[in-house]
């Protein structure tokens, strides 16, 4: 009897270890996007595990900020996810290294069909897509009307000569309000250079593969934000204000216009809804060039995944109608589904069509490798600018000289 | 008369001896490996460099910039932390009303995590709302709001002084461990000889302060120098790059620029220099000692 138990149990070790090993595991990380960001893709790979019973889906929730710094570590001693979510730009430094696998044989026409093609265009690489768009965003110009009234203007500015000049009437308001809210501190300091620098007919990366800043345009857009902290159309110490401190500027009124992200929209309407707010274009250079800028998040397959087949059902399940919906809908982005973006939701939402309306007009970043030193030069460049420790003209030359070096590496 | 192996003391110390390995020399030697190959930017090696990683990071102009405020920022939050906790020290061993509750009142930043301290502060000096700012306005000192984190010339300053606070609570710790260790006899002789207070202080505290100074001299060192906390979460080392330390600088060439090879690099020469001057001042406390 009792060797009848102990063979019992032996065998019943045996079953669940076989069955453990039988059931696939799929690891992805994910970017925390908002509080939101976990709890829906946890409520995804509940989804898919119901669907697929052998199959378990660990999620891997990694804040923003430190989720290069993660991949680099994973993929260093090997234990990457099978999937991630990584900034598109990133995506160069992935492919070149072969450390991603490219998507196209998964996907069949009708999977293409779901998308809008633009996004899909800052993830091919050598004619091979390597990322699907899971997250997508444009940005565009907030004004606060009510700040406009006040100083006597209509319209939002539709050049940025209008906009320093109603930029000057609201800042001659007093009471601590700034016409134009410019960003001059931590990630994306570039980017909001790049607005006017745009607009003013530059390229990041000119044809025979050298840096613009040193450009016309570049020296045009660079005096064009000088002298608008000059002579105080913007807030001051414009240095010490990251994208975030300028929008809870704008939400607390306190700055005229400002660019950015349709996630504003959706703060404003929990933390400020009483204020009377409009969106418009990122206004037009002189020969009426607009620079709107389209940011794409990937997601990718690692090749030294041993679950492809599942893990591409998995990311096929997040692209279906339904769960892009929530997703869209909870974290403020642009829709990448022409399924959702036809839902009332996103259809009627007068903020995201000026968004959407943008986007044929859309830059991505270069697909360079190293690109974020070379955006880190650049925002060096611009503080010190910002700062009055440097000349224009010489200091944009001398990033420009630093960045055509790392393009030729 | 026989004595058995393993008394020996080298065997003794080899358990230590193996435990301080895999925790130090182990990751040390990686480093090493790392620094002299070629490295893409994640971490997986490419080919034999020799010293080139160490080159780029000298010819960095940034490098040594960031080496430079490294010193100022060590010995200005060490000097710094060292001249407010001692009469802190003296206040705290004084017998007065509620003294339990002042030393528990000076401890207390120490129990708050280092970088809820940093965000707190990052807070704390925002030009437009920021508690400072309108502190110091209300008391009439400022009539404008100053953007303390917009340029380093101030945010710099700032920066070592929310350095000094954070680091009174343990150098006060072992500076009140040191004066209870004083007997009190000494000073009651000294009395009787007629010493006044600053005399009592100089000639009998500080004398035999001295070994508990050294040893908060040196743990401060290595607590400061390898600090990232405060200012990656005030400035990151900006605006362009004018408030990095080494460690922050470290930081953006490992995990922005992808530069793993160069930062492990970097990481062994600071390895290296915190261990100089480490035992150059150790040699000195101990030959002082002697004396």
């Amino acid at each position: 009897m009792k060797r009848w138990t102990t063979g019992l149990a032996a065998t019943l070790a045996l079953v669940a270890v076989a069955g453990i090993a039988h059931a696939e595991t799929i690891r992805v990380t994910v970017a925390e996007y908002s509080k939101k960001t976990g709890p829906y893709f946890n409520d995804a790979a509940k989804a898919f595990e119901k669907d697929h019973p052998d199959a378990k889906v660990q999620i891997e929730v990694v804040p923003w900020d430190n989720l290069l710094q993660k991949l680099t570590t994973d993929i260093s001693a090997g234990a990457n996810a099978d999937v991630s979510i990584i900034g598109t730009r990133w995506l160069i430094d992935f492919v070149s290294q072969d450390i991603v696998t490219p998507l196209d044989p998964y996907m069949t026409q009708s999977f293409k069909d779901r998308f809008f093609p633009v996004f899909f265009k800052p993830a091919v690489m050598d004619g091979k897509t390597y990322g699907l768009p899971i997250a997508a965003s444009a940005r565009a110009m907030y004004y606060n009307k009510a700040l406009f009234k006040k100083a006597g203007i209509d319209t939002p500015p539709d050049t940025w000569s209008e906009l320093a000049a109603d930029a000057k009437k609201i800042s001659a308001l007093g009471d601590d309000i700034a016409g134009f809210g410019l960003q001059g501190k931590e990630i994306e300091t570039d980017v909001y250079f790049d607005y006017a620098f745009w607009a003013y007919g530059g390229e990041l990366v000119t044809k025979d593969g050298k840096s613009g800043l040193d450009s016309k345009a570049g020296y045009d857009a660079a005096n064009l934000y000088k002298k608008m902290i000059d002579d105080g159309s913007t807030q001051p110490g414009v240095t010490s204000y990251t994208r975030e401190d300028v929008q809870n500027l704008f939400k607390q009124g306190k700055v005229g216009m400002m660019i950015t992200a349709p996630f504003l929209s959706k703060q404003i309407k929990a933390e400020a809804p009483n204020l009377d707010y409009g969106v418009a274009a990122i206004p037009a250079g002189p020969n009426g060039d607009r620079g709107t800028y389209g940011v794409t998040d990937s997601i990718v397959m690692f090749k030294n995944s041993e679950h492809k087949k599942l893990a591409w059902q998995f990311m096929d399940m997040l692209f279906t109608k339904k769960w892009r919906e929530r997703f869209t809908s909870s974290e403020g982005f642009l829709p990448v589904n022409k399924e959702v973006a036809k839902m009332p939701e996103f259809a009627d939402d007068a903020d995201l069509k000026q968004f959407t309306n943008l986007l044929p007009d859309a830059r991505f970043a270069p697909v360079i490798s190293g690109w974020e030193q070379i955006a880190d030069t650049t925002k060096n460049a611009l503080q010190t600018i910002y700062l009055g420790k440097g000349e224009v003209k010489p200091t944009l030359d001398q990033a420009a000289q630093q960045i055509n070096e790392l393009l030729k590496q | 008369m026989h004595r058995s192996a393993l008394i020996n003391p080298y065997v003794l110390v080899l358990p230590g001896f193996l435990l301080a390995a895999f925790i130090i020399l182990w990751p040390l030697y990686q480093l090493g490996v790392i620094s002299l190959s070629e490295v893409n930017r994640f971490g997986q090696l490419k080919g034999f460099a020799g010293l080139e990683n160490y080159l780029a990071v000298f010819a960095d102009p940034d490098f040594l910039g960031a080496l430079w405020r490294t010193f100022v920022w060590t010995f200005g939050i060490v000097i710094g932390a060292l001249v407010v906790a001692m009469p802190v020290a003296l206040i705290l061993n004084e017998d007065f009303y509620g003294r339990s509750v002042a030393r528990v009142i000076v401890m207390l930043p120490w129990a708050v995590s280092l970088p809820m301290t940093a965000i707190i502060w990052r807070w704390a000096l925002n030009g437009q709302s920021g508690m400072l700012n309108s502190g110091l306005r209300d008391l009439g000192v400022l009539d404008h709001n100053i953007q303390w984190l917009a340029q380093a010339s101030t945010a710099f300053p700032m920066q070592i002084l929310i350095g000094i606070l954070v680091t009174i609570p343990f150098t006060t710790t072992i500076y009140l461990g040191g004066l209870s260790s004083i007997p009190t006899d000494l000073y009651e002789a000294a009395r009787l000889e007629g010493a006044g207070r600053w005399q009592m202080f100089r000639e009998i505290t500080l004398p035999l302060m001295r070994p508990f100074v050294n040893i908060s001299v040196v743990l401060n060192v290595i607590y400061v120098f390898n600090s990232f906390p405060i200012i990656w979460a005030t400035t990151q080392g900006g605006p362009a790059n004018s408030t990095d330390i080494l460690v922050t600088y470290l930081y953006k060439l490992a995990f922005r620029y992808g530069k793993l090879g160069e930062a492990s690099g970097l990481s062994i020469m600071m390895f290296a220099l915190l261990l100089f001057f480490t035992l150059l001042y150790v040699v000195l406390a101990v030959r002082g000692d002697e004396e």
